[in-house]
């Protein structure tokens, strides 16, 4: 689950990491209110508040917008007032984002920091080797988009240890390797010992500030901030639950998610059900080797019941670009027989006129066929995933 | 012979008396798994699917010498499950849960390591040994016994890999299921190690996942390991983009963004046979031989 950049910042301001004096304005009024509490005088800074990277070097699809991306330097309330209109309900896309964009319904009102120098700076799960892993690189030269790419030496890793942090032997590292002076050592200290504690007192798995800046007087401080929390340790942040944005997320994902699926969109024709996100993608590989594509994907995983299941293959047909639908389960923990009692219940609350073709495996798989074929739907069944992909793709055809 | 579990391993179950592990558990019963106990803690002293129930693994060690662990417990309560484990000299865990938080796995492994304890998962279907042991959730009636290894990241991608060793006309001598998550135990290298020295695995079947590079390690492990056997391998997501994380962290720790085709390639390179789509494992497989 990602936050907000303004989110991210409160976090790890909560930690003794210094950031920009900043507000939340959802309109342009809104926003000329704030900022002069941010800042009596400016300049200041307007960052439009979608979880995504490069926001600086997108566009906006509605013209109103202008030119400019999504974080804008203003010197007067009037251009302030101005720039946020004009933002405030507009589109903005990004190399991070869809095409479609993700729509901008709060900007962040920040005082304008001057910096002497910037660096990048991560926390991070390393998988293989099971530990958190501190990334830093100073971005004077390039940024950090092509240090990952192409430069992956100017990068200093240090595995940090998960339950003391980062230690003072690595801080020296580090201060050497981004030449950081002498003088700076207790914040920078301080900066990295904030960051390790959001990420263990907020279960984070990925903290990214980019770019930190080194002030004049020496402060280190957030300039830009992500923060991805872990999803399954919810449980205990119950503080946490207000941090999510519907907006983020698209009518029919929520849905889903509040049954407890995973639910993604493309911009094919052909909807499935699976369990496993694995079998999910090698549905999707096998669909377009053939020539098709797929519209979306519902995974349904372990603790699924009649009335779920029911409510997934609804989400699915309410997908206005699904023609056809595959549900293919290979039961372990899912019970194919109440997968079946789930598509009879979806089908007589909405009908069912595209077509359907459905693959039982696994635990139950015997009853549930039965329960279909007893049922008398018009659907087709598969005895494996080939089959299943086949005859989809063929009734669509038919179908056209 | 075949890995890590067979017909005489005396398995406790932890967290026996939920809905899911009774139902799945009397199902590893009735496939002839030596189940000899469970454990939930407070409910110590009943029987439950005919089996002593105990409040510690220490308990149930102790009486019935128990060396392998099903671990069925809610997510919250993995971490201390597994120091009990370990602490009673459990030689296998096997971690069904799903939605363990990567802080505690973190510190699970943490544990783990200087510890005898091989775990394996989370959020895994388990592993089975068809005909002799099933400690998990997988579909037992697609299992037939035979000289194929299987070792997954995907749960129900390996279903669907047993079932194209089936209709190659073979079986399998393991299953093991990695699990998908973030931080698991046992992992390729492990598995595949396992796999080469047991008598009775003549080939292998290998479904990796798009994210991490654990199948890179298992590549270069390959290359250099003696008494080789073949390995199939399958990766899905060569169609779709699944760009789900923000920021430059994850390539950065990765050493640069993964694509499924990088992948294929040094797998390929270090001698493992890559199938391009899941339903050509069968194929591959008669051109064996075995």
């Amino acid at each position: 689950m990602n936050v907000h950049e303004y989110q991210a910042k409160q976090l790890l301001n909560y930690n003794g990491i210094k950031i920009p004096k900043g507000k939340i304005a959802y309109t342009a009024n809104e926003a000329r209110q704030v900022a002069k509490i941010v800042n009596a005088k400016g300049p200041w800074i307007l960052k439009a508040q979608i979880q995504s990277g490069a926001r600086n070097s997108g566009h906006f699809l509605e013209p109103k917008a202008g030119t400019q991306g999504g974080i804008r330097q203003v010197k007067s309330l009037k251009d302030l007032w101005k720039e946020a209109e004009s933002m405030l309900g507009s589109t903005l896309v990004t190399k991070q984002t869809t095409p479609q964009g993700k729509l901008v319904s709060r900007l962040y009102v920040e005082t304008y920091v001057k910096v002497n120098f910037t660096f990048y700076a991560g926390m991070a799960i390393d998988r293989v080797n099971s530990v958190i892993t501190l990334l830093l690189a100073n971005t004077k030269d390039d940024d950090i988009n092509t240090i990952a790419n192409s430069a992956t030496d100017q990068i200093l890793r240090l595995p940090l240890d998960p339950v003391n942090g980062p230690t003072h032997a690595q801080t020296n590292r580090a201060m050497d390797f981004l030449k950081l002076q002498q003088r700076n050592y207790d914040r920078f200290y301080a900066f990295l010992r904030g960051m390790f504690k959001t990420f263990m007192q907020n279960d984070a798995l990925m903290i990214e500030i980019n770019p930190a800046g080194v002030m004049k007087n020496g402060d280190i401080i957030a300039l830009d901030a992500k923060i991805t929390l872990d999803e399954r340790a919810l449980f205990r942040h119950p503080e946490h639950e207000k941090l999510k944005d519907d907006y983020e997320t698209g009518p029919r994902e929520l849905k889903a998610a509040k049954y407890d699926f995973t639910y993604h969109e493309f911009d094919g024709s052909i909807g499935c059900i699976v369990n496993g996100e694995g079998m999910a993608m090698a549905m999707c590989d096998m669909i377009k080797n053939r020539g098709g594509n797929i519209a979306c994907w519902l995974n349904v995983k372990g603790g699924v019941d009649r009335d779920k299941i029911a409510a997934g293959i609804k989400i699915i047909v309410t997908n206005p670009r699904v023609e056809g639908i595959v549900i293919n389960i290979i039961g372990g923990f899912v019970r194919c027989d109440l997968i079946a009692d789930g598509i009879i219940d979806a089908a007589a609350e909405v009908g069912m006129n595209i077509p359907l073709v459905v693959r039982f495996e696994g635990t139950n798989r015997d009853e549930a066929k039965n329960i279909l074929r007893q049922a008398q739907l018009p659907l087709m069944l598969a005895h494996n995933t080939d089959d299943a992909v086949n005859k989809i793709l063929q009734s669509i055809q038919e179908n056209e | 012979m075949s890995i890590l579990a067979q017909k005489n391993t005396k398995v406790l179950v932890q967290g026996i008396t939920g809905t899911q592990a009774s139902f799945h558990v009397k199902r590893s019963m009735d496939y002839g798994t030596n189940i000899v106990a469970g454990v939930t803690p407070g409910k110590g002293g009943m029987l439950h699917l005919g089996v002593p129930v105990f409040n510690t693994v220490k308990d149930a060690v102790a009486q019935t010498n128990a060396s392998a662990s099903i671990m069925f417990v809610p997510a919250h309560a993995v971490k201390s499950a597994v120091v009990e484990a370990s602490e009673a000299g459990l030689n296998l865990v096997v971690c069904i849960s799903d939605k363990v938080p990567v802080r505690d796995m973190l510190e699970v492994r943490n544990i783990l390591k200087n510890n005898q304890t091989h775990f394996i998962g989370p959020n895994t279907p388990g592993l089975i040994t068809p005909n002799e042991a099933r400690l998990g959730i997988f579909p037992e009636n697609i299992h037939t016994p035979g000289n194929i290894g299987v070792v997954s990241r995907s749960s129900t991608l390996t279903y669907e890999a047993v079932l194209e060793i089936r209709r190659a006309g073979l079986g399998q001598s393991t299953v093991v299921g990695l699990g998908d998550d973030i931080i698991i135990g046992m992992n390729f290298v492990d598995i595949l190690s396992a796999f080469m020295a047991d008598e009775q695995t003549k080939a292998i079947v290998m479904i990796g996942q798009l994210d991490g590079t654990f199948e890179e390690l298992a590549a270069q492990w390959y290359r250099n390991c003696c008494g080789k056997k073949p390995v199939i391998c399958f990766i899905a997501g060569h169609s779709q983009v699944f760009n789900t994380t923000v920021g430059y962290a994850g390539d950065i720790i990765t050493h640069g963004k993964i694509t499924s085709e990088e992948k294929k390639k040094i797998l390929s390179d270090a001698g493992i046979i890559v199938v391009e789509q899941i339903n050509h494992i069968h194929q591959e497989l008669q051109k064996l031989q075995l």
